[in-house]
Parts: C-alpha cells; structure tokens; sequence
C-alpha cells in the first residue's frame, strides 16, 4: 500500500497519467503544491477512477484561494492529516 | 538477469528526457551508487523516460556529455533489469527496435505491479 | 544536487619530460588529454610505486572504459572490466587490491589519467 504525492496541475502536466497508471487498488493519492488544482472541478474529473482515495492538502489550497472551491469527492487533509497518511502506508512515491 | 528476487531490488523510475534537465542524470546516479554498494537495482522508464533508450544520441550541441554512453555502462554493474512501459514507448512511435538496449516491455496492467514489488523507489 | 562543473582547481604541478602538468588538490589530472604513459610514471614514482606490465594492462583497462563509457568505473564495475579484458583470474577484487592497495578504483583512475571515479565512496 502506498502514498503518491503529485504536485503538478492535471492542467500542465500529464504526469498525472503516470501516477493513476502505477497505483494499485488500495494506494492513495495526495495532491500537494500545484496538484491542488485538480482538486477544483471540473479538474478532478481526471481521477474519478480512484474516488474515495484522492486527498488534497489544505494549506496548499487555501494558499491559492482553492479551499472553498475543492470538489466534494476529494478528502482535504492539512499537514497532520498527511504525517497520518504517511504512516498508515508502507512508503510513498512522488510525482512532479 | 536480476529478476529472481524483485522484492529486495530498488527501482529507480526515470521519467524525464535527455538533455532537457538533470533528473535523468541524477536517477542513473543513484541506480549506479545502489550498485556500487552492491545493491540489485531495476530501471523503469516512464513517460520521456523512455526517450533516454533512443539509438544514435550524440553530445550536446555545446559539447555537453549525454547519458547514452551511460546507460552502455550499465551492465557493468549488473544492471540488467531495464522495464520500459509499452504505451510510453507506443505514445512516442517508438518501438523496441529503436531502443539502443535490450528491454523488457511491461503492460500497463503490469505496471503497479513494479511499484508494489519493489522497495524502496526512487522517482526521477 | 547540483550540476557538476568539470573545471578543477589546480593545486600543484608535475614536470614530466619538460612538461608542467597541472594536478587538483587530490592528484587527478586538471586537463585529461595532458596524460601520457610517462606522465603515469611520473605520478607512481612520486607516491613510490614501480607500474609492472599488470599494472599496465589494468590502467588500459581503464582508459578503454573511459573512452566507452566517459566515466571512471567504481570497484563493482572495474572488476568486471578488467575480468573481461584480463580473465577471470585477475577479475577479483583480491588481485586489485594487491596492484593498488590503497583503492584500485581511486588510484587506478588517477593513473590512467581519468578524472575521480564519483559514484563510489
């Protein structure tokens, strides 16, 4: 079980692609930095194949006027929610 | 072949083009020092990563070493698992003909299957 | 990381057949294309080495993989290296270890002229 961080907008980069590609049925997804992007719809459409898994951090959010704005379906976590994260899977992967 | 024992092999994932940027020199640097250390290392290229296989790279146009002739320098060290993603390589109208090494091509289905087997991945 | 530069400090220099050869602060050649087997010479003999024909083929050994390669082998890949070229019996550690005993992949490299091996400690 793993954590992928992503921190680049699906908008720009399609390495979003990659990480969606690699993770197995239990792995989560944490968009962190520019990944918050694709948490505002209709951005976060692109993972609607790992809904309930998708997770968005909220300091990076709210730096860029995106808390409110989040689509429902992704799980906000602030940098305790993350550590918490961190722990309860084997290791994590970035993507950038 | 290093394949018998995947679990215990670090997976270095390369997933940007030569030349462009230093990330795939920095990824090679760590599978070579893994291997220097004598760990079993894998190599995936994903993405542009697949780019760094290309037949026929040269030096740069200003002189600047390329990393083809590191990646000759890779069985040297026994690196010999080289995982190449079919559909990075088919989005590029590439074929495994055009690669400079042999590879072993894995299918998308197959490809979390790298990630959960190998601890630990360094992503590049 | 950051990128590496390949310019080097000068440290000291070395008169070999009325030549200034320019040295870093570890021993290495400042310019690679300075080298010459006597230039080799002259680096043994100041650290009280004598190069034998073994330490020869194994320096040719090494000078072929930079020029594959363009990079200095660690010890992994020097051993095989050199078992490719020389045979099983001098592809071992123990054997280099007795040419060069301090680091084969160090010394070795800064004889042959090739910059320091940089993915070994």
């Amino acid at each position: 079980m793993l954590l992928h961080l992503l921190n680049r907008s699906v908008a720009s980069s399609h390495v979003y692609r990659d990480a969606l590609r690699a993770m197995d049925d239990d792995d989560y997804l944490l968009l962190i930095e520019d990944g918050v992007y694709g948490a505002v719809a209709p951005l976060n459409e692109h993972f609607s194949s790992i809904a309930g898994r998708l997770y968005a951090l909220r300091e990076d959010l709210a730096s860029r006027g995106l808390e409110g704005r989040c689509a429902e379906q992704v799980i906000v976590v602030d940098m305790e929610g993350f550590v918490q994260l961190t722990e309860e899977t084997e290791r994590s992967v970035s993507w950038f | 072949m290093n394949n018998a024992d995947s679990s215990t092999a670090m997976l270095v994932v390369l997933r940007h083009a030569p030349h462009g940027s230093s990330w795939l020199r920095e990824g090679l640097d760590v599978a070579l020092v893994g291997a220097a250390f004598g760990q079993s290392v894998s190599l995936l290229f994903l993405g542009d990563g697949v780019q760094a296989l290309i037949k026929g790279q040269q030096k740069g146009a200003l002189g600047q070493k390329g990393t083809h002739p590191t990646l000759d320098m890779l069985a040297m060290y026994d690196i010999d698992t080289l995982l190449v993603d079919a559909d990075s390589l088919a989005q590029r109208g590439l074929a495994e003909d055009d690669l400079q090494l042999p590879v072993t091509l894995i299918a998308s289905s197959q490809l979390l299957r790298v990630f959960s087997r190998h601890a630990p991945v360094f992503n590049f | 990381m950051t990128v590496k530069t390949e310019r080097v400090a000068t440290a000291r220099c070395l008169r070999v057949e009325g030549r200034e050869i320019a040295l870093d602060p570890e021993g290495y050649l400042v310019d690679l294309s300075d080298w010459t087997p006597a230039v080799a010479e002259a680096m043994a003999g100041e650290e009280g080495r004598v190069l034998t024909p073994e330490h020869w083929e194994v320096i040719d050994v090494l000078r072929d993989f930079y020029a594959r390669f363009e990079m200095a082998p660690a010890m992994r890949a020097l051993v095989k290296a050199v078992g490719q070229a020389l045979g099983p019996e001098k592809g071992r550690s123990l054997h280099l270890m007795k040419l060069f005993p301090e680091s084969p992949a160090k010394v070795g490299a800064r004889l042959a002229g090739l910059p320091k091996p940089t993915n070994c400690l």
